[in-house]
């Protein structure tokens, strides 16, 4: 990009648009900025930025007109993102606690301690000692090296990450009915479908430039979008129809809908019969709230008419008593997806995944994709959203998983094999159980079976489910707490080294977002003081502990070195990933890269070069082709509101915060329309309790409670008998309050779901 | 006698049908006289919200409606036909009937604008058109005179042009919501002052990219936490 003006800038903001001299009027003349491209820092969307700079200093923010996600859109956390990087309280320096104080100290001491203390543990405890948990916003590089260091040179299972609150149940899914990852189809769906229908999902303010795209194929084209929901939001407003369903029978009315869809003659026989098995596992499969809980499902195939039998329970009649929706909405729903001449995509993110039983949910809306064929074609397709950067690219993909190598997994000795052959270890080193998930991790803290712990670009003190839990064991002296992070958290609060992080802009790296695309971006300003890129110090501690030889990158260019290493893993027609130059040169590529080419519908053969010559469609996950459909019954919430806790307790975030807010919070303009969190009420609960809006209300749980201002009709509307939360303020924790009950199958926990009291406080 | 038993069985009918029809009368008239009470919301659906999406039924006419250049209404005009900034606008044309309701005669032209020959304006659009009372807010100047003049200053409107937190963001909203969440109602259309005129107004969901700033009344100072480790 040229050195453009100012002027030009804000014209240039959204393509197409011109802005009269009027509007233009006040906005500083003669800046001269230079543009770099690169990808959005916050949510699992994508979008292509251009970033501003000046005099070393990032100053301006724009969307990427040549960027298919965003085509030149933001949203107001896009726009101002950079703002946070020059915080007053920005970590610049490592500190080290001693005798209870923060201690600066220079970074290369700091990692010299990690580094010896990780190796003392190991040797006084063992391998399975020591922990990391890092992030879906870790850059692939960063989460690369990570897996490297803990499963091929100290050889522990030991690393999972925040993806595992948010991606699991959409992992097991897609695993479980396709057997290979990640959605089939990509945004383009968006141009081509004739409906859209969100599952317990507010794109418009969690996904909002996907909603823009949306609502402007809906003027445009008539494009209808039906949002299915426990609570009214701003999406609500937006959409054509909205359904609202009692929390948790989300699993019926699916079950529902694939009834109607049979008894009707909806089904897509053809389509069935060639690319589809039916399959039930275990049921009443628990909760996952006691310590040391252990799950594992016994598929069992079945057919077509043992299916049809088992949905003779869900009839909408019998499931619109307890699901709260009415049987002319099931019948409307199923309708949609059964007409054979509508196109459909169904998109879901928390709503589905943050659920006791989010693989069944996930299962449950791909048999209904499955049973009308309406899959893998532009326009026609389950579209699971993620909700960090890379929660794709590197959680998902690189497998920064206690069960995950960056192909397969650790069960499989063909995948060990392959992990040892390019990291160059022997195989037998890295071990065949997997160990802690997420949940799990931070109870082996608390317990104490965990004695080093290092946590990397996640803030797990705010948002793990049940904190009142976590926080406590984490400051226990049991467990030697290493935090690497840009600004300061709660979670940094209880370290005992933090290790000050480069900003997204101020390292070079790589995400992967929703639709497959991978994307890459060079360094653009340097960081303040000490300040490293998680990778590197990553590096410089596997150095110190003795594993160079394993890590012989250089620190100018770790990132390509690293990325190229990475590449050989996916390596095919499956999964190839876009060389190093096409992206540097592109607005991100989308794998499968064949042939220099991205592939958008995969499972296609009309598309996707990795199917087999004359199958139309290949689910070459599964070893038959075949994706399965998957008898899931409703089964309860893992606590339901009763006598003492009367309310539903949801929670979710709003359009200005990311996460734990400690990047937005720190972005004055987004504070400042959203300075705190708040719990909504029904009005006319609100009414019944003597509630009005603003009042310090207490929130209670039989974990912990909390206390925030009552917010009535303002940003949502939650379904009587429930109350909604955004967990993104750190001075009103939430996650004390929530639950940490887990999809058994996933191990990803519930926020959405637990029962709490309330009260004035 | 084929006759007569005609006549005993149309009666034994009759009889029959009277009977039943008594019966199923009487025992409905023991059901409790019932009127269903249809319930209606209290509120308002999180008007907040509602409110953005509101006219976007015009947004792409709005996106292809050439300007006229010649009745252009500025940001000057609009700001002085209220009493300070936020105020509701007063009334500045002479009102057909004093004893109307909005409903009847404001809406005409305040509901979906137009051009009105008398005035040689385009009318602006109410972004609330559900309120008919539109007098308990908007009061007509009858008079240029005054009781007796006072002193009190005007509140400085917001600016164009400088409500961007980077350079080229978009601009931040400097102006309270509330009863005004319908954003295309004064930035959209032709009787929308010209520096405040979107020229995007087929995006529709304004407050993707736009942020409000002026939400709270009293100020909202920065986010700032107890733990800080640097100066330690």
């Amino acid at each position: 990009m040229a050195k453009l003006s100012a002027m030009t800038a804000a014209a240039t903001m959204f393509p197409g648009i011109l802005f009269a001299s009027e509007q233009e009027e006040g906005i500083p003349d003669g800046a001269n900025l230079d543009w770099k491209k690169g990808p959005c820092r916050f949510c699992g969307v994508g979008c292509g930025i251009l970033v501003g700079t000046e005099k070393g200093k990032a100053v301006a923010v724009k969307g990427d007109p040549n960027c298919s996600v965003n085509k030149g859109l933001l949203c107001v956390k896009g726009y101002h993102q950079t703002m946070c990087v020059q915080s007053k309280d920005r970590l610049t320096h490592a500190l080290v606690k001693k005798n209870g104080k923060y201690v600066q100290t220079p970074i290369s001491e700091a990692l010299d301690l990690v580094a010896s203390k990780m190796k003392e543990t190991i040797a006084a405890h063992g391998k399975d000692s020591v922990a990391m948990y890092t992030s879906g916003q870790s850059t692939i590089p960063e989460g690369y090296v990570a897996s490297k260091l803990m499963k091929g040179a100290i050889g522990t299972n030991n690393l999972d990450c925040n993806a595992r609150l948010c991606m699991a149940s959409a992992v097991t899914g897609f695993l479980t009915t396709f057997g290979a990852d990640e959605p089939m189809g990509c945004y383009e769906d968006i141009d081509h479908a004739d409906y859209f229908i969100t599952w317990g999902n507010n794109m418009a303010e969690m996904h909002p430039v996907l909603f823009s795209r949306m609502l402007e194929q809906k003027t445009r084209r008539g494009a209808k979008i039906i949002d299915f929901a426990t609570r009214t939001t701003r999406s609500s407003t937006a959409s054509n129809r909205s359904i609202l369903f009692e929390p948790q029978t989300d699993l019926a009315v699916a079950n529902a809908i694939c009834n109607e869809i049979i008894n009707n003659g909806w089904v897509n026989k053809s389509f069935v019969e060639k690319h589809c098995n039916f399959s039930k596992g275990l049921t009443n499969i628990g909760y996952g709230t006691e310590d040391k809980f252990k799950f594992k499902d016994k598929p069992e195939k079945i057919d077509f008419a043992a299916y049809k039998e088992f949905l003779k329970d869900y009839t909408p009649e019998k499931v619109a008593k307890y699901s709260k929706v009415s049987v002319k909405d099931i019948k409307y729903l199923a309708s949609i997806y059964g007409d054979p001449n509508k196109k459909v995509v169904s998109y879901w993110c928390m709503g589905m995944n943050q659920h006791t039983r989010g693989t069944w949910m996930n299962n449950l809306v791909y048999n209904i994709h499955l049973l009308t064929g309406k899959i893998s074609e532009p326009g026609n397709g389950p579209f699971s959203l993620t909700g960090q950067p890379s929660a794709c690219g590197t959680a998902r993909e690189v497998g920064t998983f206690t069960h995950k190598l960056p192909k397969g997994v650790v069960m499989n000795e063909k995948h060990r094999r392959l992990a040892a052959k390019i990291w160059k270890v022997p195989y037998e080193r890295i071990p065949a159980k997997p160990t802690y998930h997420a949940t799990e991790m931070f109870r082996a803290v608390d317990r104490g079976d965990i004695k080093f712990i290092w946590t990397q670009v996640t803030n797990p003190l705010v948002s793990l489910p049940k904190t009142s839990r976590y926080r406590p064991g984490m400051e226990k002296d049991s467990c030697f707490v290493v935090v690497s992070d840009v600004f300061p958290t709660p979670t940094s609060d209880v370290a005992d080294v933090i290790l000050p992080a480069s900003w997204h802009i101020e390292k070079s790296g790589l995400y992967g977002n929703s639709e497959r695309r991978t994307q890459h971006w060079d360094k653009m300003v340097e960081g303040p003081g000490d300040t490293t890129p998680d990778a590197w110090m990553t590096i410089e501690v596997a150095k110190r502990m003795g594993y160079g030889d394993l890590f012989p990158y250089s620190e100018e260019n770790h990132v390509e070195e690293i990325y190229n290493e990475y590449r050989q893993f996916h390596e095919g027609k499956k999964h190839g990933m876009a060389p190093l130059e096409v992206l540097k040169k592109e607005s991100g590529a989308i794998w499968p890269y064949v042939d220099g080419k991205s592939t958008q519908w995969r499972f296609n053969e009309k598309y996707d070069p990795a199917c087999k010559e004359g199958s139309d469609f290949d689910f070459y996950g599964k070893p038959d082709g075949k994706a399965v459909i998957w008898q899931r019954p409703y089964e309860p919430a893992a606590e339901s509101p009763d006598n003492e806790y009367p309310f539903w307790l949801n929670t979710g975030r709003v359009i200005e915060h990311w996460h734990t807010g400690s990047m937005t919070r720190r972005i004055p303009v987004l504070h400042k329309a959203m300075p705190s969190a708040y719990v909504e009420f029904h009005p006319e609960d609100a009414k019944a309790l003597g509630i009005r809006n603003g009042e310090n209300i207490k929130v209670t749980s039989r974990r912990g409670s909390c206390v925030l201002p009552a917010s009535i009709n303002e940003r949502g509307l939650p379904t009587k008998g429930q109350v909604f939360v955004p967990f993104f303020d750190e001075n009103m924790l939430i996650n004390d309050v929530t639950l940490d009950a887990f999809c058994p199958i996933s191990k990803e926990p519930d926020y959405k779901k637990c029962a709490v009291k309330v009260e004035k406080a | 006698m084929k006759k007569r038993l005609g006549i005993i069985s149309l009666f034994v009918l009759l009889f029959i049908a009277f009977i039943v029809v008594w019966n199923f009368s009487y025992q409905t008239g023991l059901e409790e006289a019932y009127i269903p009470i249809e319930k209606t919301a209290t509120h308002s659906y999180i008007p907040s919200e509602r409110g953005v999406f509101e006219r976007s039924e015009f947004a792409l006419e709005y996106a292809n409606m050439p300007i006229d250049k010649n009745h252009q209404r500025t940001l000057d005009s609009y700001y002085d036909n209220r009493a300070y900034h936020g105020a509701p606008p007063s009334i500045p044309h002479t009102i057909k009937d004093e004893k109307s309701l909005g409903g009847n005669t404001c809406l005409q032209c305040h509901e979906n604008g137009g051009f009105v020959e008398r005035f040689d304006a385009y009318a602006p659009v109410t972004p609330h058109p559900e309120m008919i009372n539109c007098r308990q807010c908007h009061v007509a100047q009858n008079s240029e005179t005054l009781f007796k003049p006072a002193n009190m200053a005007k509140v400085h409107a917001p600016k164009v042009g400088v409500n961007n937190a980077l350079i080229g963001t978009p601009p931040m909203i400097p102006h309270q919501i509330k009863m005004r969440e319908n954003c295309l109602s004064c930035h959209a259309g032709p009787a929308a002052p010209k520096e405040i005129r979107v020229m995007h107004p087929e995006r529709i969901n304004c407050r993707q990219c736009h942020v409000p700033t002026d939400r709270l009344v009293t100020e909202i100072k920065a986010f700032t936490r107890t733990n800080s480790y640097n100066n330690e």
